[in-house]
């Protein structure tokens, strides 16, 4: 697809989804998305630095911050309109990272993620102490109710989740279009080997600098609505470890060698948080991010994408079949089930009456089976298809309990789709096609791995 | 300037002199596996507050003095780190992947611990009591508070102690080898796996004893740390890469850097002034002041 059409396509599925989340009409889901599109944004930025080329960012936070700050420096002086904002945000957050790159990409890679920590406390530092835009205490932002275009209101909320939305789109055809350009080629030879790149005569510091301002230029414009999202703004959390650890842990969980991994990565992760926010604590969330990066970067070092490609290529290596479609799909929905079935047991332990401890301690059982189970299957190992089959049958009647204790319609719906799943997931483990798929072959055995 | 009078001076001196011996044990540490092993465990202030932690809990337990405290766990901690190693080794450094992978996996080390004693501890400050903490003692006007006397000195021990392993037993030079030529080790018959693991569990070692006396200079609270990454980044870069005397020097340098803003501008300046002072050394002169 070309970039523009790519562009209408993405702009289109934008208002798309604006449109949906109206027609549902709950104030509470722009809230929410607001901050998960946010985060695409943010690690959509973080990936073209951190994911083409391969050198690591902690300071996502500090170029967020230095957007926010952008608005509220130009609330007190002279308010801007929003778009004018993102595009001053842009260029002040473009120029902090062209001169922290400057300053170190001529160096190690470990130097440079170093510095951008070292910029993110300066930067805390000197907003701590500038008492124009609040100092520690910190600035509110009163936001107008409402926002006249063209004589038709529209919530300003509302208007701050449309025009987050578009950006997203507008940075998710930026990192796609890097990607199949000479400059996408260029970040990949740093990423592989950046000695060997520069004797071929890649530019590699001039292509380097192109990706920090790039990079931090969209962590300004996605951060230079956000007073206005917010309220109030305090340096501790607007430059708050958070920010930096979702935006590394995001695209690489997702993948982060393909434009939509991030995306994949902070639709999936944004929400699990957004869920564990409301019924755990956000530090508990916090937790569950952590430990989710430092898993994947353990046992699924390319991300959910890099996995589903290696199943891919041993499982239909010509074109993706039916029956390699259906095992992604299990596998995910194992992968989701599991992963909500974590937040909900850990919700269950964490409540003031602890007495739910059997179940959350079952549940969690069950979550590593579920889990386990999706990461066997795509790595096709031979015991995957019974454990996956053990999680499916178990399920059956943890749902019809569910049923039976609260029958409104709507729970019924849902469980009882469960189970209509776990039954066709049964049958489809059951066919000869995918017993064979994970039947231990002599001698390819080692060829896989 | 903003000193009136000599001895206002000559205490921000001592004062930084002092808090500089207390970096230079937070630093050795990373010395050790940045300078030497090039592991950028960045995680390696969350270590330290777990020693702080440690050190505060059996404090208020037992009342044992927090130093003695960091003397018993270090068996502990270097446990610790042969398995932190270990983990690192076999899904990092064995694929090739320490740039990114690897250093986003320490990061995450960083938040679980940070994340983990906030949810055990809440973010109050913990304090450890000892006798001498409250302590002052004079010569003329120069005042030295015991709190930053002891851990200077206990952190010149470590250091003294550190430099005499590694250039003087078998063990340590195989350690100062490995960062060197990792094929002639093998040559030798040193497995330089098992070298590196020693290396990187005397660095996480070293955050038992740099956390006790972290806790009995300032009270602690979890995110206490992230000050520190920058510190000991900036000390170990500003000294040279993998030389103990110029930790040393470096955490001197910063000490006395530090007092001095603190004195002049307030102290909200002083955490940005060890990063000014890295970014600039990263710009100048990133081979460190005792570079290789």
């Amino acid at each position: 697809m070309r970039t523009p059409v790519f562009l209408a396509v993405a702009l289109a599925t934008a208002l798309l989804v604006f449109a949906l989340t109206r027609a549902i009409g709950n104030d509470y889901l722009f809230f929410a998305g607001y901050i998960v599109i946010q985060f695409i944004v943010l690690s959509t930025a973080w990936n073209i630095l951190g994911g083409y080329c391969g050198y690591v960012n902690f300071g996502t936070a500090a170029f967020f911050a230095l957007g926010a700050y952008t608005s509220v420096f130009f609330h007190k002086t002279y308010p801007l309109p929003i778009p004018v904002l993102l595009a001053v945000a842009a260029g002040v957050s473009g120029l902090v990272g062209l001169g922290t790159g400057y300053l170190t990409l001529r160096l190690r890679g470990a130097f440079f993620s170093i510095a951008t920590l070292a910029m993110a406390v300066v930067l805390q530092t000197f907003v701590v102490n500038w008492n124009y835009v609040g100092g520690s205490r910190g600035a509110y932002v009163i936001r107008p109710n409402e926002l006249d275009v063209f004589g038709y209101p529209i919530d300003y909320i509302q208007y701050l989740f449309l025009i987050m939305i578009l950006l997203a789109a507008v940075a998710l055809t930026i990192a796609r279009a890097i990607e199949h350009s000479k400059l996408g080629y260029g970040f990949a030879t740093i990423r592989d080997d950046e000695l060997a790149a520069e004797a071929s005569g890649v530019p590699t510091l001039k292509l380097k600098l192109i990706a920090t301002t790039l990079s931090g230029a969209l962590m300004g414009m996605a951060g230079a609505p956000f007073p206005y999202y917010i309220g109030y703004v305090e340096p501790a959390s607007t430059f708050g470890l958070p920010y930096a650890v979702n935006s590394i842990a995001m695209p690489l969980i997702g993948g982060t060698t393909v434009w939509f991994g991030p995306l994949i990565g902070s639709i999936l992760l944004g929400t699990l948080t957004q869920i564990a926010t409301v019924t755990i604590s956000s530090a508990v969330n916090l937790l569950l991010v952590g430990a989710l990066l430092v898993g994947f970067v353990i046992v699924a070092p390319s991300g959910l994408v890099g996995l589903i490609q290696q199943f891919l290529r041993v499982a239909s290596p010509a074109r993706p079949d039916a029956r390699s479609i259906g095992l992604i799909a299990l596998a995910a929905f194992g992968f989701v089930v599991g992963v909500l079935e974590v937040v909900f047991s850990l919700a269950a332990l964490t409540a003031p009456d602890s007495t739910e401890l059997a179940t959350a301690t079952a549940g969690l059982v069950l979550a590593a089976l579920w889990i386990v189970s999706a990461y066997g299957l795509m790595t096709v190992q031979g015991w995957s298809p019974i454990i996956a089959t053990l999680a499916f049958a178990l399920s059956i009647p943890i749902a019809a309990l569910h049923i039976w204790l609260d029958r409104t319609q709507f729970n019924i719906a849902l469980w009882g789709a469960c189970i209509v799943i776990a039954i066709v997931a049964i049958a489809f483990l059951r066919r000869r096609r995918v017993q064979q798929l994970y039947a231990p072959r002599l001698g390819e055995q080692e060829a896989l791995a | 300037m903003c000193f009136s009078s000599a001895d206002l001076l000559i205490n921000a001196l001592v004062a930084g002199l002092l808090l500089g011996g207390f970096y230079a044990a937070v630093t050795v540490g990373i010395s050790v596996s940045f300078g030497i092993l090039d592991i950028v465990n960045i995680a390696h202030p969350g270590f330290i507050i777990v020693g702080s932690y440690i050190a505060y809990i059996v404090n208020a337990q037992f009342g044992l003095d927090p130093v003695l405290v960091g003397v018993l766990a270090l068996p502990a901690f270097y446990a610790l780190g042969a398995i932190t190693y270990q983990v690192y080794y076999v899904s990092f450094e064995k694929r090739g992947q320490e740039a990114l992978r690897g250093l986003a996996f320490f990061f995450g080390l960083l938040f679980i611990t940070e994340v983990v004693l906030i949810l055990v501890f809440g973010v109050d400050y913990r304090y450890v009591s000892a006798p001498y903490i409250d302590k002052t003692v004079s010569l003329g006007f120069v005042q030295f508070p015991m709190r930053m006397v002891v851990p200077c000195l206990v952190s010149l021990a470590m250091l003294a102690l550190l430099q005499l392993f590694l250039g003087r037993t078998f063990n340590g030079r195989a350690i100062m080898a490995v960062a060197q030529d990792q094929q002639a080790l093998r040559l030798m018959a040193v497995d330089p796996i098992k070298i590196k693991r020693m290396a990187f569990a005397l660095s996480i070692a070293t955050c038992a004893l740099a956390g006790a006396c972290l806790i009995i200079i300032q009270p602690v609270e979890p995110s206490v740390g992230r000050e520190y990454i920058g510190r000991v980044f900036a000390i170990c870069v500003l000294g040279g890469l993998g030389s103990l005397p110029g930790t040393l020097i470096g955490a001197m340098l910063l000490g006395i850097v530090e007092s001095f803003t603190s004195t002049c501008a307030g102290p909200s300046w002083a955490p940005a002034v060890a990063f000014g002072l890295l970014l600039l050394t990263l710009a100048v002169r990133p081979a460190g002041l005792l570079g290789r």
